[in-house]
């Protein structure tokens, strides 16, 4: 069988959630024996010209290099996944829309006028994604059953189970109890409820559940 | 450890395309089938999934699969003489010896005619215990047809009708187009005496119904075959229930008027 | 009732306590944060002050439970391990639940997972002298007693009343720790003043309008079913090894019905897809359906969905003040 044709790309981000696929230790040597990795800046070249079936996005578009790299290779690409957040939804890095510049711009490096920025925005608004892995840093198990998955030729299916779900399955007592403001209830899970595990509340950075609940103000 | 929940490894006598997008397995089994049930059909590792039988045979079993999700799509792969792992047959089938000696009216849409053609058979191995048979069956356009040599046969046997709904010109006389559900509103029907059965998606089944109900049928007439997403088959999962009637024990063929105004359920 | 009760110092019941740790696995409610059951390691952690937060259904119907194994061309037996485990202190809601579960999976079906973790279970149960919360509703589940051993706590001592062989059993291997009495166990000491739900059936009540209160506030969290001890409605999936597809596990775990993918099929189709729709079934299932089929309530009034839920829905008052 032919093997997946894969790459790996990070634009604006931190670079956590291709580290989070590194994190995969004990089971990293099998899945490279699934796919082949085509691209992946952190261990092999970039080859943006090549022909691929799946590429991992991290990170979000914050100026027009991100964007032109991100066209260039949706167009060279079957499927592209966003992977973790600040692709998915934006996350961090898209904060700066709650504010404004002249708030911020003092802040910046010395050397600002170098950076030639837009409003940050995540990839969807740009290219159409086929799949999402979400998560700031999405979680292991997720990435790897999702490559297992597609080697098999099987549609990944998204988990839609909010943070409750699993953190009560944890036992853990409820935040919201506690009088701290936890996302839990309307965020997406899948991430075993790691934050609420450790006494912190969920922020929802693997983005909204689709259960179908109205905005309220 | 015996549990209700391990299948049975099962040989596939042959797989083959109905159309495009829809296959038909021919399984090595014996046991009775009675129309209107279902097996969980699957492979370990993939997964399991609830397909009606569409055979009426002691030898061996028939079923019709669309390729929708992970599973049918793998069950679509496989060739002759693997093996499938099945549990079954589950769940009440259609009424059909209350309804001895009675005009039936069958009304498939899609996949559902699968079911209805395991009716057929029954029909067809005790014909002299039924009156007059009227078929009903939509179609999406020409090439969605499935079991087109069957309907072939069946046309000079029962009276058949089959509509089209996505094939707007006319390429055959023999074809209706638009839903099947205008077919049977522009026709007289004759209502004491018969029994309906309907499989089809779940929007097709209220068409018809309500249109049925104009004519002068009533709800004890009128059998549905509905689908549930299922895991366990035997009224323990809970997934299947609709206002606390199991499809998958106490169905997947109700009268209507059991489960028939619940549209959300 | 049993005509002989026994007698058990409190005092003494640490002792005993620590006695039956070295055969069993012994589970005790012990006060955190919440409380929870929890193995026992000093007797003097036990706190019966409030329910456990989360019933002890995992014991016996767990969160993931592998139904057979595959090796690409048979099916492996699984082994089915368990362990000898008493939990002390359920309250008479959760011995319910336990009843309840036992009936579907035990009775109705012969499910080797959860019978092999239930028969080496031993239940002892602590009585409950009063309403343990503002949300708690027993007294309109028409509880009965179902469980091994039960306390029922007079300050000093406790009576316990065995029920069951497994409790006579117990009681005659640790002897030392329990008296005889004559004391005789009635209604006084098994009831238990809580609030009510004023209806009897509420199936004429499906299209009421007041379900709007409670609709509006769920957020379809599932809070509420995850913390149930009589849920039991579960999903299946297959799991397969990364490096060999062919050895696969198929994998039973809980699932819940306040979620859209709890009714949705292919193409995408979904059942059960407003929240209205979810939300009643999940009462209606509780207080309606399960007593038709089977002439129990499922729902035995512990209160934990409403203890648990993030806006704490309260569906019995909603119930209660529908006209």
């Amino acid at each position: 069988m032919k093997k997946l044709k894969i790459g790996f790309y990070g634009i604006t981000g931190c670079a956590g959630c291709q580290l989070s696929v590194i994190f995969e230790e004990d089971e990293l040597l099998d899945i490279i024996n699934l796919i082949e990795i085509q691209a992946w800046p952190f261990i092999k070249e970039l080859n943006y010209d090549k022909k691929f079936d799946y590429i991992f996005m991290e990170g979000l578009v914050a100026d027009n290099e991100d964007k032109g790299i991100l066209l260039k290779l949706r167009a060279n690409t079957r499927f592209m996944v966003a992977l973790g957040a600040c692709a998915h939804t934006g996350c961090i890095p898209a904060y700066r829309h709650f504010t404004l510049k002249e708030n911020y711009a003092h802040l910046l490096y010395e050397k600002k006028e170098n950076i030639k920025d837009i409003d940050p925005n995540p990839i969807d608004s740009f290219v159409k994604v086929d799949y999402i892995i979400p998560g700031c840093p999405p979680d292991k198990n997720e990435i790897r059953s999702f490559i297992k998955d597609i080697v098999r030729d099987i549609i990944p299916k998204p988990y839609n189970n909010p943070v409750c779900v699993e953190c009560k399955r944890n036992n853990n007592s409820c935040l919201l109890d506690n009088k701290k403001p936890c996302l839990g209830p309307i965020t997406r899970g899948g991430c075993n409820s790691v934050c609420t595990n450790n006494g912190l509340e969920c922020w929802g950075c693997r983005g909204p559940t689709q259960q179908g609940h109205k905005m309220q103000s | 450890m015996k549990s209700e929940l391990i299948p049975k490894k099962t040989r596939i006598l042959s797989n083959f395309r109905e159309t495009s997008d829809i296959f038909t397995l021919i399984l090595q089994i014996s046991g009775s089938y009675m129309p209107g049930q279902f097996v969980q059909i699957g492979i370990p590792g993939i997964g399991e999934c609830p397909i009606s039988v569409a055979s009426y045979s002691k030898n061996h079993l028939k079923i019709s699969i669309r390729e929708v999700g992970k599973v049918t799509r793998a069950l679509g792969k496989l060739r002759k003489n693997s093996f499938v792992y099945i549990r079954g047959p589950y769940g009440r089938g259609y009424p059909l010896v209350e309804f001895q000696g009675k005009c039936l009216i069958l009304i498939g849409a899609g996949c559902g005619v699968a079911t209805l053609k395991s009716i057929i058979e029954y029909i067809e191995y005790h014909r002299e215990k039924y009156k007059d048979i009227l078929l009903f069956f939509g179609y999406r356009n020409i090439n969605d047809i499935i079991y087109k040599k069957e309907v072939n046969k069946w046309k000079n046997t029962f009276n058949i009708k089959i509509a089209l709904s996505k094939e707007n010109a006319k390429t055959c006389l023999d074809w209706d187009s638009g839903h099947i559900t205008d077919v049977i509103a522009e026709l007289k029907l004759r209502t004491e005496n018969t029994g309906v059965f309907i499989c089809g998606p779940p929007k097709m089944i209220n068409d018809t119904v309500e249109i049925l109900k104009k004519k002068g049928f009533n709800d004890e007439q009128i059998y549905v075959s509905t689908e549930r997403l299922m895991y366990c088959s035997i009224g323990m999962c809970c997934h299947c229930m609709i206002r606390g009637k199991f499809t998958c024990t106490d169905g997947p063929v109700f009268r209507f008027d059991e489960i028939g105004y619940y549209k959300n359920d | 009732m049993n005509l002989v009760v026994y007698i058990l110092k409190k005092d003494v019941m640490y002792d005993f306590l620590l006695d039956i740790k070295n055969k069993f696995e012994t589970y005790v409610p012990i006060k955190k944060d919440i409380t929870r059951f929890k193995i026992l390691d000093n007797p003097k952690d036990i706190d019966f002050s409030e329910n456990s937060y989360f019933p002890v259904k995992e014991h016996f119907f767990r969160k993931k439970e592998v139904i057979f194994q595959f090796n690409g061309s048979n099916f492996l037996p699984v082994e089915l391990k368990s362990k000898n485990k008493i939990f002390f202190g359920l309250r008479r809601c959760d011995l319910n639940a336990i009843k309840n579960q036992d009936f579907i999976f035990m009775k109705q079906h012969n499910d080797p997972y959860y019978t092999s973790q239930r028969k080496k279970a031993v239940l002892i149960g602590y009585h409950c002298t009063k309403a343990l919360n503002k949300y708690c509703f027993c007294e309109s589940m028409n509880l009965t007693d179902y469980y091994d051993l039960m306390l029922f706590d007079k300050t000093n001592y406790f009576l316990v009343d065995a029920k069951t062989e497994k409790g006579e059993n117990l009681i005659r291997k640790y002897k030392k720790y329990f008296k005889k009495s004559n004391y005789k166990i009635s209604d006084k000491d098994t009831y238990i003043k809580t609030r009510k739900i004023n209806k009897k059936d509420i199936s004429k009540f499906y299209d009421h309008k007041d379900w709007d209160k409670g609709i509006n506030l769920c957020l379809s969290c599932s809070a509420c079913t995850e913390m149930c001890p009589t849920c039991y409605c579960h999903e299946i999936h297959d799991n397969t090894e990364i490096n060999n597809p062919r050895n696969a596990k198929r994998i039973r775990s809980w699932s819940s019905c306040q979620l859209k993918e709890f009714t949705s099929v292919a193409e995408n189709h979904t059942f059960r897809d407003t929240k209205e729709a979810r939300f009643k079934h999940r009462i209606y299932h509780q207080l309606q359906y399960f007593k038709e089929r089977n002439k129990i309530n499922l729902c035995t009034g512990c209160g934990r969905c409403i203890t648990g839920c993030p806006t704490k829905i309260d569906w019995v008052k909603i119930i209660n003040e529908m006209r």
